[in-house]
């Protein structure tokens, strides 16, 4: 109802996860990287979707007080990025590129069948909790579009007749290759 | 076009051409150990001398940049640029993916002679694979004493960091990744004051993009003037360029900045020519945000000087989108002005919301329900936006101006074509129901 | 002092303030939506772009730059020349206007700004009539932000006026953007709402009707507003602000810019403290006790009254002392007319300061800020006139005592008559002195409630709100700072300025000016009263 006023006044009622100590304790390792605590907050928030899966209201509130800011601060920041999922995301996210050069080669029909694959829409997690679709503005892949990432994953050169094979495989995340052990970034599923 | 030496590119395609051994195997680092054995001021010099412009877009001399740091600095902050977003550019994925430490090569050389004591890498968050790789490059090179304290014995100490983003375009312009590196919203700064003077952290830093620290070990060894002995006056320099599209080999290649857009798509070291007997329409030869060019355009050189007598705002990224003669150029305008509206970061109204209005205009106008008062918007809006005319604090609308202004401009006739064949009576409803 | 030229004529200014601030102050309406003098310059709505002559990078020559120049983030240079005048100007302002309009709601008929919204006037000044769009307006939603706040996004024209606001000035950040490019909203963390002590000013800074007062939502049309200059009560700050009201019923309070003081700003306590002032257990009648019983008195007795009956106990009773409290919410001239009409007829009269309401400790503000960085202070003192007060009794000279003193010593029995006035917003008798009060056998209450001390009071006096009346307040800073009535006391009361002239058998109106002229040749301090400069008449 246009007229309604969405209550900020209250927290919200949704529980979300907090940040165990190992976790803050990895953030705590960026502090020296930076002359200021805000600075860690990009990382800190990779870390911590990393870990949760997302960034909820209640990550957003302790890593506010672990880096000396407000929450506000930390929402502000988080919804600038189109990285961030402020809502439970899905094990693994379907990333569908949508520049130009993957559109010309046909990534509207790829994003629809992934659409039709997975039977949700952008930015929606599967009921099964296992996937989540998102567009992607460009991936830098443009010599082999239309392509598709899943989770830390690329797929390049995507028919749309390929995207449910993609969508089966359990491995389609499975990125093998050296990792540093300072900060792997890598997606829980796929580490 | 000349014959042509690759230089950025030689290890491309190398066995474990990502490994240290590898890179100084073929005489990597030898451009630092060279930088370290000169004073800062020398290797700005033949950074000037060489007039190595920027490749992330804007083309300015590096050297110059670094010469406006302040002199009596106590700290320096060095931000390289590998936010690469602009599509359909891919130039530095290539180089980081190939040859890390290429650019960690070229990092500790702007380091050095920028008395940088951190250089922060701001990584887009879509790089994954090649984070991996430039983390564990890095690693490497830490471990080896090209990062740190007292880098190679000279006295000289710089950290390195990657750090990185979360989707946010505007965070390849200057003043947007250092806001954003800060932890904050991407919203570039107003300037003044410039980041030479005041950038991350308040501090004097300066920013490079990726391709442009690439060719510092490179400068460094050969000197200026093989540099400038490398394409014409004023493109000088090994340069990169990405093709992507209708052609037959997509990718990147390297090159000096003297051959033409058509020998680009055509040439066999380059794009291999059009794909299953496609014609050329369109391309945008520099990054969407240059603007497009016509298939009777396609003499335009790609060096820094051509784009603008052909109504483009630069060279950019030296990335070429090859549009072809069966692609709807409805489809190209819904495509790019989508794009700058969801990456218009917000602040400045004018690309705000023209960013905004164009998106709906020319999302209705690929559905068939466009109007010709909405063409001639399309040609208005942008003419009166971006940071050009003054009206913005960054550059991102000034590329939404060119890429929409162009196409509409370019291919007004066809544009006014689908117009002109719709039926009436379904945009006067579409309309309608729209309100 | 530096000279500039603007639209072809040469304006004195200021070196190093922005040229929009020179512009403004030159009485040109140059539209603008996120520069405030207050707060940082973010040059982000584009709207007060100029044009400016700049040598020629290759000849030198000076001429007109290409590029438009944002006014609010050039610093005057002494011999610069800009315009504002021009057609490249003019169509970035009219440009601009269709912009700001195109997802506005145009809901101005039920819209609290509408009449003092920039987006109207600026549109009718500089805009189109007419939004060239025709697709779908993108809705943004209504948000409950605060326990006085609401925020209506799809009002909203992103200056981050409120954002910078709570950062640089409350200190307190609630405020936040979220999202980006036209979906960008102003919005708090949910759960942590707007609730600082100087929140209200966001609404005021708020160019459009985004942000809105709830205290005001849909109480009055803007128009129907009558102003007057009048200084906030609420502690001994002494903030310049606006009474803004209709009918004599006060619909809210405004701050008004003075550079010495509040600068732009007001707190909530002081900005949502005169709901009193309608409350309807205000005193309103002249009561006189004759027996067990208050009888009506006429205005025109009350002086000979009072001289009567004080001058009957000086004379009879010179053992006991007579007592004059005055509240620290009096005026300076009130209570000169006060004092002077009293020690004329009990010339040994014991002046005394009422109680001086007083909280734990001063709010600095930005939030945690110290003596040098910090930009606004809500007192611990809850009163305004203490200085004032003081200044008078020290003028007067004679007998004084501490009102703790006074308490105890009427306790004891040794006052047999005392003026005492009140004006308290709040309950301010306490037990001790309601149980001293009693000891005192002639006794005129002059005060806006009742109380322990009218319940007995031989005379009531029924005081007026600052609503209501004239005079000047010293405030903490020694600053003398007029202000004037905006409403009519209630039925049966008579403006105290007035009654206590008469009671000082001064002839015709009170004038508090002319009262002030008066004192001014006795106290040198109301030789000079402080009146703040006008804001340009285009600057908000």
């Amino acid at each position: 109802m246009a007229w309604k006023a969405i209550d900020r006044v209250n927290a919200p009622a949704e529980e979300s996860p907090s940040l165990s100590e190992p976790l803050k304790e990895k953030i705590r390792g960026f502090f020296d990287r930076y002359p200021t605590k805000r600075a860690v907050l990009i990382p800190a928030l990779h870390m911590i979707q990393d870990d949760h899966g997302y960034v909820g209201w209640k990550a957003m509130e302790e890593v506010a007080e672990l880096l000396e800011i407000t929450a506000s601060d930390v929402f502000d920041t988080v919804s600038f990025y189109s990285h961030f999922w402020t809502h439970p995301k899905g094990e693994k996210v379907v990333m569908a590129c949508r520049s130009v050069s993957c559109d010309l080669l046909g990534a509207d029909r790829v994003l629809d069948e992934c659409k039709k694959v997975l039977g949700i829409g952008d930015h929606e997690t599967t009921p099964d909790g296992k996937y989540s679709l998102m567009t992607e503005e460009c991936l830098a892949a443009c010599d082999h579009g239309p392509c598709l990432m899943v989770n830390e994953k690329m797929h390049k050169c995507v028919n749309p007749a390929d995207v449910r094979k993609i969508i089966k495989d359990d491995a389609n995340d499975k990125l093998d290759m050296p990792r540093s052990s300072l900060y792997d970034g890598a997606n829980r599923t796929s580490a | 076009m000349s014959d042509y030496e690759t230089v950025l590119l030689k290890n491309v395609g190398k066995p474990n051409s990502q490994r240290l051994a590898t890179y100084v195997e073929g005489g990597g680092y030898s451009g630092a150990k060279r930088a370290l054995e000169h004073t800062p001021d020398d290797v700005i010099d033949v950074v000037k001398r060489a007039n190595l412009r920027g490749r992330g877009g804007a083309g300015f001399p590096a050297g110059v940049k670094w010469s406006f740091l302040p002199k009596d600095r106590e700290v320096t902050y060095l931000c390289v640029n590998a936010d690469e977003s602009e599509p359909p550019t891919f130039s530095n994925r290539v180089l980081m993916e190939e040859d890390p430490h290429q650019l960690l090569e070229g990092i500790l050389i702007a380091g050095y002679a920028t008395q940088a004591t951190v250089a922060y890498l701001y990584m887009r968050a879509e790089f994954a694979e090649q984070y991996h790789i430039m983390q564990v490059a890095l690693d490497e090179a830490y471990e080896a004493g090209y990062f740190g304290k007292n880098i190679l014995g000279s006295g000289y100490n710089l950290e390195c960091y990657i750090h990185r983003g979360a989707g946010a375009y505007v965070c390849g312009e200057e003043t947007g990744l250092i806001e954003s590196l800060e932890g904050k919203r991407g919203w570039p700064r107003i300037k003044p004051p410039f980041p030479a003077i005041q950038g991350a952290f308040g501090k004097p830093t300066v920013v490079n993009n990726v391709e442009t620290l690439a060719n510092l070990p490179h400068i460094v060894n050969r000197g200026a003037d093989w540099f400038l002995g490398i394409g014409p006056e004023g493109s000088s320099g090994p340069k990169l360029f990405c093709i992507s599209g209708a052609v037959n080999k997509p990718g990147c290649y390297e090159g000096a900045m003297d051959f033409s857009v058509r020998e680009l798509i055509e040439s066999d070291r380059f794009g291999g020519g059009m794909r299953d007997g496609l014609k050329v329409k369109a391309v945008m030869p520099g990054g969407i945000s240059m603007g497009i060019l016509t298939a009777d355009e396609l003499d335009m050189k790609m060096d820094f000087a051509d784009p603008a007598k052909y109504g483009l705002l630069g060279l950019g990224t030296a990335s070429a989108i090859v549009v072809d003669d069966q692609t709807d150029i409805r489809k190209v305008l819904r495509n790019v002005a989508r794009f700058f509206s969801h990456e218009s970061c917000g602040q400045c109204t004018q690309c705000r919301e023209g960013t905004s209005w164009m998106y709906k205009m020319s999302n209705r106008v690929e559905r068939g329900l466009g109007r010709m008062e909405d063409i001639e918007l399309l040609g208005e809006i942008p003419a009166k936006m971006g940071m050009m005319p003054g009206l913005s604090i960054c550059g991102l609308s000034d590329g939404a101006a060119f890429a929409i202004r162009t196409i509409v401009e370019k291919f007004r006739s066809e544009l006014e074509g689908y117009v002109r064949s719709e039926n009436d009576d379904a945009v006067r409803i579409a309309l309608e129901i729209a309100n | 002092m530096a000279k500039i030229i603007l639209n072809n004529q040469e304006v004195e200014t200021r070196e190093g303030i922005p040229v929009l601030q020179a512009a403004l102050e030159s009485g040109l309406n140059v539209p603008h939506y996120c520069y405030h003098p207050g707060l940082s310059v973010v040059a982000s709505c584009r709207l007060c772009l100029m044009e400016m002559k700049m040598p020629h990078p290759k000849t030198g020559e000076l001429g007109w730059a290409p590029k438009l120049m944002p006014s609010c983030q050039t610093p005057v240079r002494d011999g610069m020349e800009v315009r504002f005048d021009s057609d490249k100007v003019n169509e970035n302002q009219e440009r601009c206007m269709e912009f700001f309009l195109l997802n506005h709601p145009l809901d101005c008929p039920i819209c609290d700004q509408a009449g003092e919204c920039h987006l109207q006037d600026y549109s009718y000044n500089f805009g189109k009539s007419e939004s060239r769009m025709v697709d779908q307006k993108h809705v943004t939603p209504k948000k409950d932000i605060g326990p006085k706040t609401l925020l209506y996004s799809d009002r909203c024209v992103m200056c981050s006026r409120c954002v910078r606001f709570c950062d640089e000035v409350a200190g307190t950040s609630e405020l936040c953007i979220t999202n980006r490019g036209s979906r960008a909203e102003i919005d708090v963390f949910p759960g942590k709402p707007l609730d600082n002590p100087m929140q209200g000013n966001v609404v005021d800074i708020c160019p459009v009707g985004c942000l809105l007062d709830k205290d005001f939502l849909f109480e009055q049309r803007v128009w129907f507003l009558k102003s007057a200059d009048s200084i906030c009560t609420g502690c001994s700050t002494g903030c310049s602000i606006r009474i803004d009201q209709n009918e004599d019923h006060v619909h809210r309070l405004k701050p008004r810019f003075n550079p010495r003081v509040n600068q732009w700003w007001i707190c909530d306590e002081g900005r949502f403290g005169f709901k009193y002032i309608h409350d309807k257990t205000r005193l309103t009648q002249l009561k006189l006790r004759r027996g067990e019983s208050l009888e009506s008195l006429r205005w025109e007795s009350l002086a000979e009254t009072v001289q009567y009956r004080f001058e009957n106990v000086a004379k009879k009773q010179t053992d006991k002392k007579i007592a004059v409290v005055m509240s620290p919410f009096m005026a300076c001239e009130e209570a000169w007319l006060l004092v002077k009409s009293i020690r004329e007829v009990a010339p040994e009269a014991t002046l005394i300061l009422g109680p001086v309401p007083t909280v734990e400790q001063d709010q600095r503000f930005p939030a945690g800020a110290t003596n040098g960085d910090t930009k606004f202070i809500i007192r611990k003192e809850k009163c305004p006139n203490r200085k004032g007060i003081e200044l008078i009794i020290k003028h007067f000279g004679g007998n004084s005592e501490s009102f703790e003193a006074f308490v105890e010593q009427a306790g004891k029995g040794e006052f047999v008559a005392a003026w005492i006035s009140g004006g308290y917003p709040t309950e301010w008798v306490s037990k001790d002195f309601a149980k001293a009060s009693g000891k005192i056998p002639l006794k005129v209450v002059h005060d806006l409630f009742p109380s322990a001390l009218t319940e007995d009071a031989t005379l009531i006096a029924p005081a007026c709100s600052f609503a209501e009346r004239d005079g000047s307040f010293i405030n903490a800073t020694d600053i003398v700072q007029p202000f004037a009535r905006a409403i009519k006391p209630p039925q049966g009361c008579k403006r105290d300025g007035q009654f206590l002239f008469e009671l000082a058998e001064l002839e015709g109106l009170f004038q508090a000016a002319n009262v002030r002229e008066m004192m001014a040749a006795e106290i040198k301090e109301f030789e000079n009263v402080y009146v703040p400069p006008q804001l340009p008449e285009h600057q908000h």
